[in-house]
């Protein structure tokens, strides 16, 4: 044997056992890192389904100038909150057909972050495009906003400490990524191989496809989401720059007005913001999407006029800052410097703002396909460890405490967590309307169907236990557009033949619906499989279906 | 440009297709057991698998930009194996069929490049 054959050897085989561990440790936590990033990538088409409310004012059939949708929105915050610290108006755009505003306030002495957050999220109003006037009060809900920040906050815990656990699980999978790359004797033969029926061949294979066809997706992916949170995963350079100063950093990096200059405390009254918006537009020859005013009514007041970046990957949005007493232009992005660019552009591909509807479900596809990789990596572990007890069981015996510890969190994770999302939903609906902190119950809904299924998991980790909950998410999924259909008047019904601002609510049931009906066929196939092993009486052939198939044999 | 995009679903899946039915376990699987292509139909198949994806690549750029384009290509594709992988394992003789799909693909992302 060449010395250079063995060497590749070696580090194809250490690079399995880092691939395995690095991804086995963490796998149940990306698995819901991955499912809420999935889902977030419609997180505002989410908010709109879960406040009905609003659904019949979205659906109006003309609306008004954006200049005085803006000019309606000031006034409505300047009844509310003309002492506020911040204001911030978001316009009607393709992907949202409502003006809404909310405001934030100078936090007072003695307040927590959770307390100041919460006050945040009652400081808004919603206004009908058409009218102009307040719309119904939409329910308490975070809607799709809770699912983007359990996606790197995680919940029930400081963000610092979310974002620190999500910062490793994502590193630990980024290894898990590139080793994986490397272990993968076949990577170009068993491009397109799929093999069903073969144990842990097949495992294998589905692992394989749902990970080395989305490669450049998954290397992404990984890779941007740390970039999100550089300036924590890496403070040093900050640190070395600017002390401990880092929103000084910040407002000069990124120009950033909220971090901007503080208010002057000389009263002035905020200039009318139309000549503004019309400005803006004639400029970009497109309107503005959302205002964000610093120090309203003061004399040191900036109102900044922001646009979709438009056929860009960068998440870093034009805009244009006017003096708010005078209502003078000062300053207005141009091209950002290279590094901000590149930044933008990495940042961007992880948000995927830019993605038209087609764009973002093949991104939402790539996203499943995630949820995949790591569901059939965790399961290959099981399956493959479990060889090690065949003889074993086949004597009546038990399998290892790690199988059965990894197989209940399998199930808890991969059967459970679609059970909670659509509990989660469900809640939304069927909440009392006037319940107290009704937002948080239902994020507490969510988190107590997780629990259950994991608990249930963790005393039955059985076959039975796997087509329960599969079942269970199969039934709460599919059962969405049904409960819809009941407790609102935009189901399927209506929003099918609808105007173009309910067909996001269309897509919702939809995809709920073939989700359901996914998480079905699993069960049906689990059930199947159940009986079939039932069938294969005698040991040897149990031993024989376990055993890896050698295709060379054929 | 949906004109496009749809030029470029159709030449990425044929590109991946043309490559796979020259591969020996899918020549196998369509051909019967034991069977294995020439190495000049190998070869000429390759380079037009190749030239499909090459295409394709070219179409998503001419529907997206230099900035959209290529993250709309990596979607495609991923997409197109995908539906292959499936093709090949459940119908490998429509996926070799299928492979011609890249004929008009290619036809309708020329035409609509010329048109703009």
């Amino acid at each position: 044997m060449k010395p250079g054959v063995v060497v590749k050897e070696g580090l194809r085989q250490s690079m399995s056992w880092v691939h395995t561990w690095s991804g086995l440790l963490v796998c149940w936590l990306l698995l819901l890192v991955f499912m809420a990033g999935t889902a977030a990538y419609y997180r505002h088409e989410i908010t709109f389904w879960m406040k009905p409310e609003l659904h019949k004012a979205a659906d109006a059939p003309s609306r008004i100038a954006t200049a005085d949708a803006a000019a309606l929105a000031v006034r409505g915050l300047q009844q509310r909150a003309p002492n506020a610290s911040g204001w911030f108006i978001d316009l009607p755009h393709e992907r949202n057909s409502l003006i809404t505003a909310s405001w934030t306030t100078p936090p007072k002495k003695g307040m927590s972050r959770a307390e100041r957050r919460n006050a945040f999220r009652q400081q808004n109003f919603v206004l009908d495009p058409m009218t102009g006037l307040e719309t119904a009060a939409p329910r308490d809900t975070r809607g799709g906003e809770f699912i983007y920040r359990l996606h790197f906050d995680l919940y029930y815990m400081s963000a610092l400490w979310g974002r620190w656990i999500v910062g490793i699980a994502a590193m630990s999978m980024l290894v898990a990524i590139i080793s994986g790359v490397i272990t993968h004797k076949r990577i170009f033969k068993d491009f397109f191989t799929f093999r069903p029926n073969k144990g842990q061949r097949s495992w294998l294979d589905a692992h394989n496809a749902t990970a080395v066809l989305a490669l450049p997706f998954h290397l992404m992916i990984t890779y941007t989401g740390l970039v999100t949170l550089m300036f924590m995963y890496m403070p040093s350079p900050t640190k070395a720059l600017y002390g401990e100063e880092q929103n000084t950093m910040f407002g000069e990096v990124f120009m950033n007005a909220e971090r901007g200059e503080p208010a002057t405390k000389v009263a002035a009254p905020l200039a009318d913001v139309r000549p503004m918006l019309q400005q803006a537009e004639r400029a970009w020859g497109e309107a503005p999407t959302r205002i964000v005013v610093s120090h309203p009514n003061d004399a040191g007041a900036r109102v900044e006029l922001v646009r979709h970046p438009g056929q860009q990957l960068s998440n870093i949005e034009p805009s244009m800052t006017f003096n708010g007493a005078t209502g003078e232009l000062l300053s207005s992005t141009g091209a950002p410097s290279t590094t901000l660019a590149a930044r933008g552009a990495i940042y961007g591909l992880h948000v995927a703002h830019f993605a038209d509807p087609l764009l973002r479900a093949l991104f939402f596809i790539c996203g499943l396909a995630g949820c995949a990789m790591v569901a059939t990596g965790a399961l290959l572990w099981g399956v493959k460890e479990r060889q090690k007890y065949a003889k074993v069981v086949a004597g009546g015996g038990k399998v290892g405490f790690g199988v059965r510890l990894v197989d209940a969190l399998n199930i808890g994770a991969i059967a459970g967590l679609p059970v909670a999302f659509a509990v989660y939903f469900w809640a939304n609906r069927l909440l009392p309307l006037d319940a107290a902190a009704r937002s948080n119950l239902e994020a507490n809904c969510f988190f107590a169907a997780w629990g259950a299924c994991a608990i249930l998991a963790q005393v039955r980790p059985t076959r039975g236990m796997w087509r329960f909950q599969l079942t269970l998410g199969a039934l709460l999924m599919a059962g969405l557009p049904v409960l819809n259909f009941f407790t609102t008047d935009s189901h399927l019904g209506v929003t099918l033949f609808g105007g173009p601002a309910l067909h996001p609510l269309a897509g919702f049931d939809l995809v709920t619906l073939a989700l359901g009906l996914l998480l079905g066929w699993a069960a049906w196939w689990v059930g199947r499989k159940g009986l079939k092993r039932a069938g294969a009486k005698s040991s040897a052939a149990r031993a024989a279906s376990v055993a890896p198939a050698s295709r060379e044999a054929a | 440009m949906s004109m496009l995009i749809l030029s470029g679903v159709a030449l990425a899946f044929s590109g991946f297709a043309t490559n796979s039915i020259v591969m020996d376990r899918h020549y196998a699987d369509i051909h019967g057991r034991g069977k294995e292509p020439c190495a000049a139909t190998r070869a000429r198949l390759r380079t037009l698998g190749w030239l499909g994806l090459a295409l394709s690549f070219i179409a998503c750029i001419g529907a997206g930009g230099w900035h959209i384009g290529p993250v709309l290509w990596c979607g495609v594709l991923s997409v197109a194996a995908w539906t292959l992988v499936l093709l090949l394992q459940y119908a490998p003789r429509k996926a070799m069929l299928g492979a011609w799909i890249g004929v008009p693909g290619a036809l309708l992302a020329i035409a609509s490049l010329m048109l703009r």
